[in-house]
């Protein structure tokens, strides 16, 4: 392309000729057309398996097409079931990432300044950060009982790890150097944390809180599922499960879906930006 | 000196692990200590741990952990072992062939960042409640660690390697026998201790939900009796379940490929 932006040398412009490498509107998109098409196409053969084959009579029980599921959805609007069961999942899933945030941010500063601290923690965090929270359920729900507070509980367990995880590494990751200039001139622990250490590892503890949230939607999910409580979007679903509608459990999963993608999201685009100022401004001091 | 010397990287390179070990060690004392002399013991509501490990050990005695241990292990290995089969070449097919990969990748990347536990009453209702239900949601929880991490791995592949390789007459099948899947590889292993952890997931819900054995079945079973120190420790068995595959693979990394440590 440089050879467009030549000097004028006095002559009749060259009328620029269409370049075989230039993307045109559908190269461009075309990444956008597949993936979105590919998506389209698995819903229309979906919605098309029960008018090209015939399904035997209990498969027809349970095969839900993508309009009945939209339907289902609807149902549960009109009839005011979803509502109060959303709202029950939100507030589990709100006050667990919350408290959450509260115990991991100071607990993972902390680790990160002191060595014997994260030493002696470390056992801990490794042996359960690798063990699947859910085997501690029935434990939950023996010590909190069926309500919210265990679903609470549970969402508060998977999401604090990602967040502790994360912000110990990004106080570990904090310029020592920047830390020894904030030092000597007199500074102490809590100015040092205020001043470096905390910017510093914003970008991990947003990445952190986004997969917190991934699993704080997985926490509301399973304590619901699992007797944790006796209101909400997952027991809506058990109970459809359980009498077989199909297309009620798919509402269900779809909603959770489009939860857990709305609010990562979210996150990451905050991350995004975030991050845009970051690396050279620190590493060119 | 020298000696010196030798003590400081021994307790440099040990530190961790003491200060660690004798953490663990206290806590458990502590917790036995407090629950022997200072809070009057509630069976119903906490156990201690001197109970705990004798209940493991009689629970071994009598083979039922042995048991429950076999019981969630099968399906654990035929939906692990499918979705190594199934994820790797997805993932590597989708890194090498560009169309492909646009196709499939935001209906895979929705999937993999919903929670896709909430399929569990679906794959119950589709294919019952043995093994083969419980394999195929465990298959769905780790096949996409796989396809992803295998994307990845393709997409770094160097083109110069590719190159060279094609100049020298290599045909496909050499390009990925050369280059791909020794570049890999790595990420393969590195999806693998995700999907090791998303696979118990689906051991512990696939039991939790409807079965009459193994470790998920029979923690969920102990609470129900209120029996708290078999359930801790087929919880703490549980742990260790997990510690020892998630370490394993890690460790499995840091030797085949000490140069990727940390990815």
């Amino acid at each position: 392309m440089s050879d467009m932006d030549m000097p004028n040398t006095g002559l009749a412009p060259v009328e620029p000729v269409d370049d075989i490498n230039t993307p045109g509107f559908w190269e461009k998109n075309e990444s956008l057309f597949l993936g979105f098409g590919f998506i389209a196409l698995v819903i229309i053969i979906w919605q098309l398996v029960p008018s090209v084959f015939t399904l035997s009579k209990g498969m027809k029980l349970f095969f839900a097409t993508p309009t009945m599921i939209v339907g289902a959805f609807g149902d549960l609007i009109a009839s005011g079931k979803l509502w109060p069961a959303l709202q029950f999942s939100a507030s589990a899933f709100g006050l667990g990432l919350g408290l959450s945030i509260i115990v991991a941010l100071p607990l993972g500063v902390v680790m990160g300044r002191s060595q014997v601290l994260s030493d002696m923690f470390d056992p801990f965090i490794t042996a359960i950060n690798a063990t699947p929270r859910l085997v501690f359920l029935p434990l939950i729900l023996i010590w909190f009982g069926i309500g919210m507070w265990s679903v609470v509980v549970v969402v508060f367990i998977g999401a604090l790890f990602p967040l502790l995880i994360n912000t110990y590494e990004g106080v570990k990751n904090a310029d020592k150097l920047l830390i020894n200039v904030v030092k000597s001139y007199g500074a102490n622990e809590w100015e040092i944390n205020k001043l470096v250490v905390i910017p510093n590892s914003l970008p991990f503890i947003i990445a952190g809180l986004r997969l917190a949230i991934g699993r704080a939607v997985l926490g509301v999910v399973v304590a619901e599922f699992f007797g944790g409580s006796s209101n909400g979007v997952g027991v809506i679903m058990v109970r459809a499960s359980g009498s077989f509608q199909v297309d009620v459990v798919f509402a269900g999963l779809i909603l959770f879906m489009a939860m857990s993608l709305i609010l990562t999201g979210i996150v990451r685009s905050i991350e995004a930006r975030f991050s845009r100022w970051r690396p050279q401004q620190t590493k060119s001091f | 000196m020298e000696e010196e010397v030798g003590k400081l990287t021994f307790w440099q390179t040990w530190r961790r692990l003491i200060i660690g070990g004798i953490a663990v060690i206290l806590f458990f004392l502590v917790w036995e200590a407090l629950l022997t002399w200072f809070i009057p013991l509630n069976k119903f509501v906490i156990s201690k741990p001197s109970l705990i490990f004798l209940g493991i050990a009689r629970d071994m005695e009598s083979g039922i952990l042995w048991r429950d241990l076999l019981v969630s292990g099968r399906p654990l290995l035929f939906g692990f072992g499918a979705a190594v089969l199934i994820g790797i070449p997805v993932g590597v097919v989708m890194g090498w062939r560009e169309r492909v990969g646009y196709s499939l990748d935001p209906l895979l990347t929705a999937l993999y960042a919903s929670p896709l536990v909430a399929v569990a009453p679906l794959v119950i209702i589709f294919f019952g409640v043995g093994v083969a239900g419980k394999a195929i949601l465990i298959f769905v929880l780790c096949v996409f660690p796989f396809v992803f991490n295998s994307l990845a791995g393709v997409r770094s592949v160097d083109p110069l390697l590719i190159n060279t390789v094609r100049s020298f007459g290599g045909k496909e099948m050499d390009l990925y026998r050369i280059v791909i899947v020794p570049t890999v590889l790595p990420f393969v292993i590195a999806g693998a201790r995700y999907a090791i952890g998303r696979g118990l997931i689906g051991v512990l819900v696939g039991e939790f939900f409807a079965a009459s054995e193994g470790v998920g079945y029979r923690i969920a079973w102990y609470g129900d009796m209120y029996v708290l120190d078999r359930m801790f420790g087929y919880i703490l068995v549980m742990m260790v379940v997990a510690i020892l595959f998630t370490e394993g693979i890690r460790w499995a990394e840091r030797t085949a490929f000490p140069w990727r440590v940390g990815m």
